[in-house]
């Protein structure tokens, strides 16, 4: 059996990257969940003048609530599967080894007692061969699903920019609240695009 | 890898190392098993690099299943950065290594072998009517060391106490002592820190009846040259690299 490390140390390096892509996620999140907080005091504060624009602050806000848990499902699933990674390349590792020492050593008297080794060692790379393909899916549809998600927040971002104005005075504060929504969206989608890219780099043997 | 037979009436002791196909700029290293009946202990396996030549050279002389126990004197990555592939190798087997050092090896990769922790004032093993001692030597160089000795074919494996920086092609045993000293003597000043950790472990050693002093790099003392070097190391003052700031 051939195998080659380089393909499992490609895989560590584009998991990393996605963990560095979405590091900058969660802070356009957090800003955004800020900012979705101020616009409902302005609702509040703004009595009926702004009415409209209550029920979209609240969508705003459940929005970058769950840019930020998925986020943070993206980055344990992004964890998970660099350990998973890190231990196929272990397992290779150690079955090119007892496969070497096997060829060089054919020899030795006590060489067929390293055979159950041998075979525990594949046995334990095809099953973290098996659980990446599993962690690898989730990945795919965690990254998946947030996209839809910011697919949504730059609707709503589009639908507010009309209610805002008619709020008057709280024009202009809303409608900045609304481009800040439509602004970290794409700048969301542009990570999880990368993301995907690093993904899809080291998609499964 | 080189394998040479340094004890063998009931029990054996096999050295395996100047090993030519490791890379050249790693150190040599001596690794030690001693089999016993169907039992082998392998002492300070070595490191990633040289797992491969070793594992091949072991299954010369014992099954895999009988390769119970691994120790390791202290905690460099000459003496046991490869346990990650031995965990694969012998699960079943049995670490021995200072206590002190439990939490830092196991950084090495360790899900199978169970890690047996040998108190500061040393203990035993018995490899099936072979009883090995655990012999202090703490601070020699690292903070919890040990060496093994085996009272029945007089032999101490001293770790680093006795080593030598030299050549693969650097015989087995010394041949004249007085010319060996140079090879040792900057290793035993720069890397053992303490004189009185030097003095308490000649104390304890001259104790001993050893026939054969088995360092993990260079050559093997054999009976005058063991007392010759312990009247020596007495004499030579360590820890040298502190007057550098005067």
């Amino acid at each position: 059996m051939v195998i080659h490390t380089e393909a499992t140390e490609n895989k560590l390096v584009a998991l990393a990257s996605i963990a560095a892509e979405l590091h900058s996620v969660m802070e356009v999140a957090w800003g955004v969940s800020l900012a979705a907080k101020n616009a409902k005091v302005i609702t509040a504060q703004s009595s009926d003048k702004a009415l409209g624009f209550q029920p979209i602050a609240q969508f705003i806000d459940e929005i970058s609530q769950l840019a930020m848990n998925g986020v943070n499902d993206i980055n344990n699933e992004a964890l998970l599967l660099t350990r998973i990674a890190v231990n196929e390349l272990r397992c290779i590792n150690a079955y090119q080894l007892f496969d070497s020492v096997k060829v060089k050593n054919h020899e030795a008297q006590y060489i067929d007692s390293m055979a159950p080794a041998l075979k525990q060692v594949e046995e334990n790379m095809q099953a973290s061969k098996l659980a990446y393909k599993k962690s690898f899916n989730q990945l795919s549809m965690l990254l998946e699903s947030m996209d839809k998600c910011m697919l949504s927040a730059r609707a709503i971002a589009s639908v507010s920019r009309i209610v805002t104005s008619n709020a008057q005075e709280y024009k202009d504060k809303l409608k900045v609240v609304a481009n800040d929504l439509d602004e970290a969206a794409t700048y969301i989608k542009d990570k999880l695009s990368d993301s995907y890219q690093h993904l899809n780099n080291v998609k499964l043997d | 890898m080189k394998t040479t037979k340094i004890f063998d009436q009931d029990h054996q002791w096999i050295m395996f190392g100047r090993d030519h196909e490791k890379p050249e700029s790693i150190i040599d290293t001596n690794q030690y098993m001693v089999v016993s009946g169907k039992r082998a202990i392998i002492m300070d396996p070595g490191g990633i690099e040289v797992f491969a030549p070793m594992l091949g050279a072991v299954l010369h002389h014992a099954k895999v299943d009988e390769i119970t126990d691994l120790f390791a004197s202290h905690q460099d990555p000459d003496i046991i950065s490869s346990l990650g592939l031995w965990d694969q190798a012998l699960p079943h087997a049995t670490l021995h290594s200072p206590w002190l050092w439990e939490g830092f090896i196991r950084h090495f990769g360790m899900n199978n072998i169970e890690y047996a922790a040998i108190p500061d004032e040393g203990s035993s093993i018995n490899l099936g009517s072979l009883t090995l001692e655990f012999i202090p030597a703490h601070y020699l160089h690292s903070s919890g060391n040990f060496h093994v000795y085996d009272r029945q074919a007089k032999i101490l494996m001293s770790g680093d106490v006795g080593a030598a920086l030299e050549a693969c092609e650097a015989p087995l045993y010394v041949e004249d002592f007085e010319e060996h000293i140079p090879k040792m003597k900057m290793f035993h000043q720069r890397w053992m820190p303490s004189n009185r950790a030097k003095n308490d472990w000649i104390t304890r050693v001259r104790e001993l009846d050893i026939e054969c002093m088995a360092p993990q790099h260079g050559r093997i003392f054999k009976g005058d040259d063991v007392t010759r070097f312990l009247d020596w190391f007495e004499e030579l003052e360590v820890g040298t690299a502190i007057h550098s700031g005067k």
